[in-house]
């Protein structure tokens, strides 16, 4: 190391405080008008501070009260969701963890070509894909198509809950986020201490020995992001129950959505929106901690 | 207007005058049920101040149904006389799917030149206020060279303070639809959007109006103004039910449902069956439920801040253009406003199905008009516990 570049390393890092604010200032302006302001109005409407009509009632806690003491039938909505997401996020995990293992572990050369042909599917629309979900699983689909011709089943009795149902809300909402969830994985794979495995082969360990006692463990920090990255966003989905889940895969995110576009009734759906933002906050704060996200920031 | 009406119906009118008066008569119904309408003569609103066309910015935004923005079936030509007008001036939409979403997000702020609500919303948008000053503006009737050929019992019913804050444009029909190959109902009732065993093939409308279709189906004495009593007990009624529904539609999707098969039968407008019927080549039913149809009337709204006001005038003169109404008629089953229009020209199976040719199509108790429900609030809240239990 030359001694220009050791007095460049050792130069001190603590910028001036108008330095400091001028970076921070634009971030934070974000946040709080695109973030924390539209949460305080939410927040308003939620007790009658704010109303969309103006005989709407003043400020009242009754709608909180009928939430949380579960007197309206939201709360059972949001446990539903909560087990869709659930069941959604742990089969994601489990299926995106092989990708994740093949590309980080099993492949040498064009790992970074196949993470791209994983993820092609982003670039295509959102609405795209989960609306050729209707093509392959509809009644004159090509499932049920497929089973006609092969004479499984006949063309009055097709398979029905292969759309509009609890099932398909879960299976595309597992196709959409797969890549997604592939990728913390891939990382924390990639990044693994190779020594560590070797080590363990050495060692006499199997190959099945090693990647539960040494693999696995070394990346359930990935496999918790990857969790969480799915877990999260999915208990408010909307969309994909609006598209593909008919009456059975109604989900919270759509009572939400509902109403306040078609319901005229923007206190509950504050309700129900402010709630669902604070359990992802804990979830996050939870996650956060065994993510040791200072450790990876520090780092 | 009941003068009229009378000298129509004592008069022995050919086939081609009945169709001809067809919608004319279809307003009389309406006018009849529109408790809302007033008797005060067309005011006009005024251009003193205003710049002239050829200053407005254009690019009109029309706040619109799905169906009439989209140009998916050619609907194009229902403002093809603004386009013949404004050639180089592409026309921005944006479609809603129900009259809450819709009078939701205007209340809520957002604002463009011309909107499309339907007429037991009229009298609350009329009462829309921003900062004070109304959200909408009267129509200056002078500017829309088709208006003197409008249904005057239908533009009667677009009428508030004297002043004519709608042009309506099209009226219809809501009634239970299924496919004839498929379905054999036992009879001509809403009940067949509950018959368990056409369950999973049933399709309902996502709109608290269903709770009215559950009254009339129970005898309720007037489904849009409901008891609490009553109200809980079709929620109850159609929360029981819910389980023979495969999804409730929203918009054109269920178009495609009844293409594909994935549903039989289904709360359904004209355009469904047009579209099914000539599109999709699919043979369907139109029913006409011992309980009745229900029916509703749509109409253009002009906004008061905007910057197009001969510009939205101008498109408001080419929806109720004798052309578009024809097109309107053949291709979505809609009635029109305009009475110039040659209804014989229409498929009989068209003039048929929604009975053009019968000038009672539109009385009570066959028909009932969509009016103002006074309590939409509980209405809508029920509802929204009906999708979610």
């Amino acid at each position: 190391m030359t001694t220009e570049t050791a007095a460049r390393t050792e130069a001190p890092r603590v910028r001036s405080w108008p330095t400091t604010l001028g970076l921070l200032s634009g971030p934070l302006l974000w946040l709080a008008f695109f973030f924390l302001l539209p949460v305080v109005i939410v927040g308003a409407y939620s007790v009658g501070g704010l109303s969309l009509f103006p005989t709407d009632a003043g400020l009242s806690l009754f709608d909180w009260r009928r939430f949380l003491t579960g007197e309206s039938i939201y709360m059972g909505l949001f446990w539903k969701s909560v087990r869709m997401s659930l069941t959604v996020s742990v089969v994601v995990v489990i299926l995106a963890y092989p990708i994740g293992y093949f590309l980080a572990l099993g492949t040498k050369r064009r790992k970074y070509v196949l993470l791209l042909v994983i993820i092609a599917p982003f670039l295509t629309s959102y609405l795209l894909r989960v609306l050729a979900w209707k093509v392959i699983l509809g009644d004159a689909g090509l499932v049920n198509s497929f089973m006609f011709w092969s004479g499984v089943r006949s063309p009055d009795d097709p398979i029905s809950w292969l759309i509009y149902s609890r099932f398909t809300v879960m299976l595309v909402l597992a196709y959409v986020w797969i890549p997604f969830v592939a990728l913390p994985i891939f990382v924390t794979l990639e990044n693994l201490d190779r020594s560590l495995l070797e080590a363990a082969s050495d060692l006499g360990a199997s190959r099945w020995r090693t990647f539960w006692r040494v693999t696995l463990p070394l990346s359930l920090s990935g496999v918790l992001a990857a969790f969480v990255f799915v877990f999260i966003p999915t208990i408010g989905e909307f969309v994909t129950p609006l598209l593909v889940g008919g009456i059975r895969g109604y989900m919270y995110g759509n009572a939400i959505s509902d109403l306040f576009t078609q319901g005229l009734d923007w206190q509950t759906g504050s309700v129900l929106s402010l709630f669902l933002l604070t359990v992802v906050a804990i979830l996050t704060a939870l996650f956060g901690r065994f993510l040791q996200v200072r450790k990876v920031v520090t780092d | 207007m009941m003068g009229e009406l009378e000298r129509m119906l004592s008069q022995r009118l050919g086939r081609r005058d009945f169709i001809r008066y067809a919608s004319i008569v279809g307003g009389a119904g309406v006018l009849a049920a529109c408790r809302r309408a007033t008797q005060r003569p067309v005011g006009d609103g005024t251009t003193l101040t205003r710049p002239p066309v050829e200053q407005e910015p254009g690019a009109l935004e029309v706040f619109d149904w799905t169906g009439y923005g989209d140009d998916v079936y050619g609907d194009a030509i229902l403002w093809k006389g603004y386009k013949n007008r404004f050639p180089a001036e592409d026309i921005q939409y944006t479609v809603f799917k129900d009259d809450d979403s819709s009078y939701v997000k205007v209340a809520a702020g957002q604002r463009f030149d011309v909107a499309h609500p339907c007429g037991y919303r009229f009298q609350d948008w009329v009462n829309l206020e921003d900062a004070g000053a109304p959200v909408l503006q009267p129509w200056d009737t002078s500017l829309i060279s088709n208006f003197p050929n409008l249904n005057p019992s239908l533009e009667q019913a677009g009428q508030f303070n004297g002043q004519q804050y709608f042009i309506v444009a099209d009226w219809g029909f809501a009634a239970p639809m299924y496919l004839a190959d498929k379905v054999e109902p036992r009879e001509d009732s809403w009940s067949l959007l509950w018959d368990e065993r056409y369950s999973g093939k049933i399709s309902w409308w996502d709109s608290l109006n269903m709770l009215v279709v559950a009254g009339y189906y129970h005898g309720v004495p007037d489904p849009w103004a409901m008891t609490d009593a009553e109200l809980e007990e079709m929620k109850n009624f159609l929360i029981d039910k819910k389980k023979v529904v495969r999804f409730f539609w929203t918009g054109t999707e269920i178009d495609q449902a009844f293409k594909t098969g994935d549903v039989y039968i289904a709360y359904a407008w004209p355009a469904s069956w047009t579209v099914g019927t000539y599109y999709n080549k699919l043979n369907l039913v139109y029913m006409q439920p011992k309980e009745g149809r229900t029916s509703w009337y749509c109409g253009f709204a002009l906004f008061n801040d905007t910057d197009n006001y001969y510009h939205a005038h101008e498109y408001a003169n080419a929806w109720t253009s004798a052309r578009s109404g024809q097109w309107l008629l053949a291709n979505y089953g809609y009635g029109h406003t305009n009475t110039t229009v040659d209804l014989t020209k229409l498929d009989p199976g068209l003039v048929e199905t929604f009975s053009l040719d019968d000038p009672t199509v539109l009385d009570e108790p066959r028909t009932h008009v969509e009016r103002p429900i006074e309590r939409r609030d509980v209405y809508s809240e029920l509802w929204e516990e009906v999708k979610a239990a």
